[in-house]
């Protein structure tokens, strides 16, 4: 088998802070092979968006990284300086969350598609023109040619959007990366976006990462899917695994967060107890352990180790969901009418 | 844009109108011109008596055998001193519309001529001084805010709050005396002989003037500049690979000039009779000295005539500013 196309391995970043070193990203894996589109999902501060930033280097001066990210047989912390140059933007690039904020404000479309063509591929600026109403044509711009010489604010939230797309392939890059593309537009927009960016990676044999907190946007779209959580990654599965056979409780209750079409209407929808974790010098356990169902003594003394199938379906978990060892656990607790963290929990919560 | 213009034309009207209302009646009210126009003589309340019939006038001066009364009398009708203050003004509002700025009551020249021959020489002092502003502060902002929080980026701090806590004349006198008299490196003076002369004796007066709005801009371009890096804009140029130089040139300079070039209108306006200071020290004979001089001798057509002059580059400079405010940022065009 060959090499994967990218690899990362026990990626830490911390950002120190007056009020403590907060620990972003904790000794996450994973890889990802050529042309496959992988799924990171989490809700806020549980590091995805951090580790998108590691990969493009975008993270401030005062992050500290440590780990192994290797591209394409390049580590990407140490890409010679001449190289670096055409690195970035070239074979790797991403597409922010709001299309409103990543287009210039005050530059023309255009040049905003050109400026990349023209530095990394030293096209002059008629053929940079020419490429980029091209560019503009392939993700769905009606009138590219007019649109060209647009500012930004003359254009909708989904053309915005489509022209950042255009401006990140601009240079045939062979890993996209969409850090949460479609939050910021309205929902019926949302989904001709997710098409149009999944219809271009296959065209274009490229891999891709979405980032997202919505496991609705991740289904039917990602090979894999990757769930994060307080800087860890809690579980990776074939993204059609994951939905039926779910293992970390944290996965299982986000799947309980969104409607389902096979479920009755009017099912309850189920919020997760609690808040996010702390990452300012979190203590030594499962950093989902306040909020799980599950938990028991042996979460709080040791941080799970990441186990199950290697490059199948892996999860971070001592009392896996759907598994007895989870089933135990469940019923011990609710039998108790708490968990070991104090949570109160009831049986058929859930279900009306 | 014809009705842009329109507003402003409008705009400039009104100011002008308020503001030499105000020099007017200020002026009026604070002294009399009739005492430096024909000396120390007698009292001018007493020859308003006179002139009511209560006392005769009696009063003669050493050299002259007219009665007091008498020159003062025709000195005010000569001026038009005899008339209520409200009728002077428009009087004097409908000689300026004629383009007559009326004469000095000291030198008896028109004021049109003096201003023509002061207000160049303030004019080249506050341009120089601004070019130098700019040509200092924008670099120097851009690697400040591209470096914040390192050696290069604390060591402009620190200089810019030194700039910015010294006044001017202060400077001036340090620089005046280090550059000038010690040394011998630039003139200590201004010097008229020719455009090459004009420029080289304002290198120095321009460069304390320019220093000190330098540190200003720094300062707030600057502040500006990290709040623009912080702009998903500036992390999608990275994530497309461009240098560190584009993006602050290219992407994030121009959106984060709006506070330079705000206080840049208004330092040109208040330089354009404000440098008196400087014009002072350097012995500049710029419009600033003039209407010090012209003030403090009531000479009111010199001061009515600069505030018209003064107010009207303040508009006029504002509109160009409001100008370049759409030529930065095309939203503003729109609306």
């Amino acid at each position: 088998m060959p090499d994967p196309q990218l690899t990362v391995e026990d990626l830490y970043v911390r950002f120190p802070t007056s009020r403590g070193t907060v620990e972003a990203v904790n000794g996450v894996n994973f890889t990802l092979e050529k042309g496959q589109m992988l799924g990171i999902v989490g809700e806020s501060g549980s590091g995805k968006s951090v580790t998108a930033k590691t990969l493009m280097n975008l993270l401030p001066r005062t992050a500290e990284v440590d780990g192994n990210i290797i591209f394409e047989g390049d580590d990407v912390r140490a890409v010679a300086k001449e190289r670096r140059k055409h690195f970035w933007g070239v074979k790797m690039t991403m597409v922010f969350q709001d299309p409103m904020t990543s287009l210039n404000p005050v530059k023309r479309c255009g040049e905003q598609i050109t400026e990349t063509l023209r530095y990394h591929l030293g096209d002059d600026k008629a053929t940079a023109k020419k490429k980029a109403i091209d560019l503009l044509e392939q993700v769905g711009v009606p009138e590219p040619s007019k649109r060209v010489d647009q500012y930004p604010h003359e254009l909708s939230g989904g053309l915005r959007q489509r022209v950042v797309i255009a401006m990140a392939l601009a240079c045939e890059p062979s890993l996209l990366i969409a850090d949460e593309p479609t939050t910021a537009v309205d929902v019926t927009v949302q989904k001709r976006l997710l098409d149009l960016l999944d219809g271009l990676r296959r065209d274009r044999g490229m891999s891709m990462i979405l980032i997202t907190h919505d496991l609705g946007v991740a289904r039917g779209r990602c090979d894999d899917v990757a769930v994060m959580y307080g800087g860890r990654l809690v579980e990776r599965a074939p993204t059609e695994t994951l939905f039926a056979d779910s293992r970390h409780p944290y996965t299982e209750a986000l799947l309980r967060t969104i409607p389902r079409i096979d479920q009755p209407s009017h099912t309850r929808l189920e919020p997760i107890a609690g808040r996010p974790p702390e990452l300012i010098d979190p203590a030594e356990e499962c950093a989902f352990a306040p909020r799980c169902r599950y938990a028991q003594p042996d979460c709080l003394g040791t941080i799970p180790p990441v186990g199950g199938v290697r490059g199948q379906h892996e999860f971070a978990c001592f009392h896996p969901a759907n598994t007895d060892r989870g089933r135990q656990a469940l019923d011990a607790n609710l039998a108790a009418g708490q968990t070991v963290t104090g949570l109160q929990i009831q049986a058929n919560a859930g279900v009306n | 844009m014809a009705r842009f213009i329109a507003r402003r034309v409008v705009q400039l009207i009104l100011v002008l109108l308020s503001v030499t209302f105000i020099a007017f009646g200020a002026l009026n009210f604070l002294g009399d011109p009739l005492v430096n126009i024909v000396g120390p003589l007698a009292a001018i309340d007493y020859c308003d008596e006179v002139e009511a019939g209560l006392r005769e006038d009696s009063y003669t001066s050493i050299n002259n055998s007219r009665g007091d009364c008498e020159i003062i009398g025709e000195a005010k009708a000569d001026f038009g001193l005899d008339k209520p203050v409200i009728q002077r003004y428009f009087t004097w509002l409908g000689n300026i519309i004629t383009g007559d700025l009326g004469t000095s009551f000291q030198t008896q020249l028109p004021v049109s001529e003096i201003i023509a021959q002061k207000l160049p020489k303030s004019l080249m002092l506050m341009v120089m001084a601004q070019i130098i502003a700019l040509a200092v502060a924008i670099p120097i902002g851009v690697y400040s805010a591209y470096r914040a929080g390192r050696a290069v980026d604390r060591a402009t701090s620190v200089a810019s709050f030194g700039l910015l806590s010294i006044p001017n004349f202060a400077l001036g006198v340090i620089v005046l005396q280090f550059f000038a008299l010690r040394n011998q490196w630039l003139p200590a003076s201004f010097d008229d002989t020719s455009i090459g002369t004009r420029i080289h004796s304002l290198i120095l007066p321009a460069t304390v003037l320019g220093l000190g709005i330098a540190a200003t801009y720094q300062r707030l371009l600057r502040t500006d500049l990290l709040t623009t890096l912080q702009e998903d804009f500036v992390h999608m140029a990275r994530a497309k690979g461009m240098t560190d130089r584009h993006i602050m040139t290219r992407h994030a300079l121009r959106p984060s000039l709006f506070s330079l070039i705000t206080v840049f209108g208004v330092s040109t306006g208040a330089l354009i009779g404000g440098s008196l200071v400087i014009e002072g020290i350097f012995s500049i004979p710029g419009i600033g000295s003039e209407i010090v001089t012209a003030v403090v001798r009531d000479d009111f057509p010199v001061v009515l005539g600069s505030v018209v002059v003064i107010a009207t580059g303040f508009v006029v400079i504002n509109f160009f500013v409001d100008l370049l405010y759409t030529w930065l940022d095309p939203r503003v065009r729109a609306s």
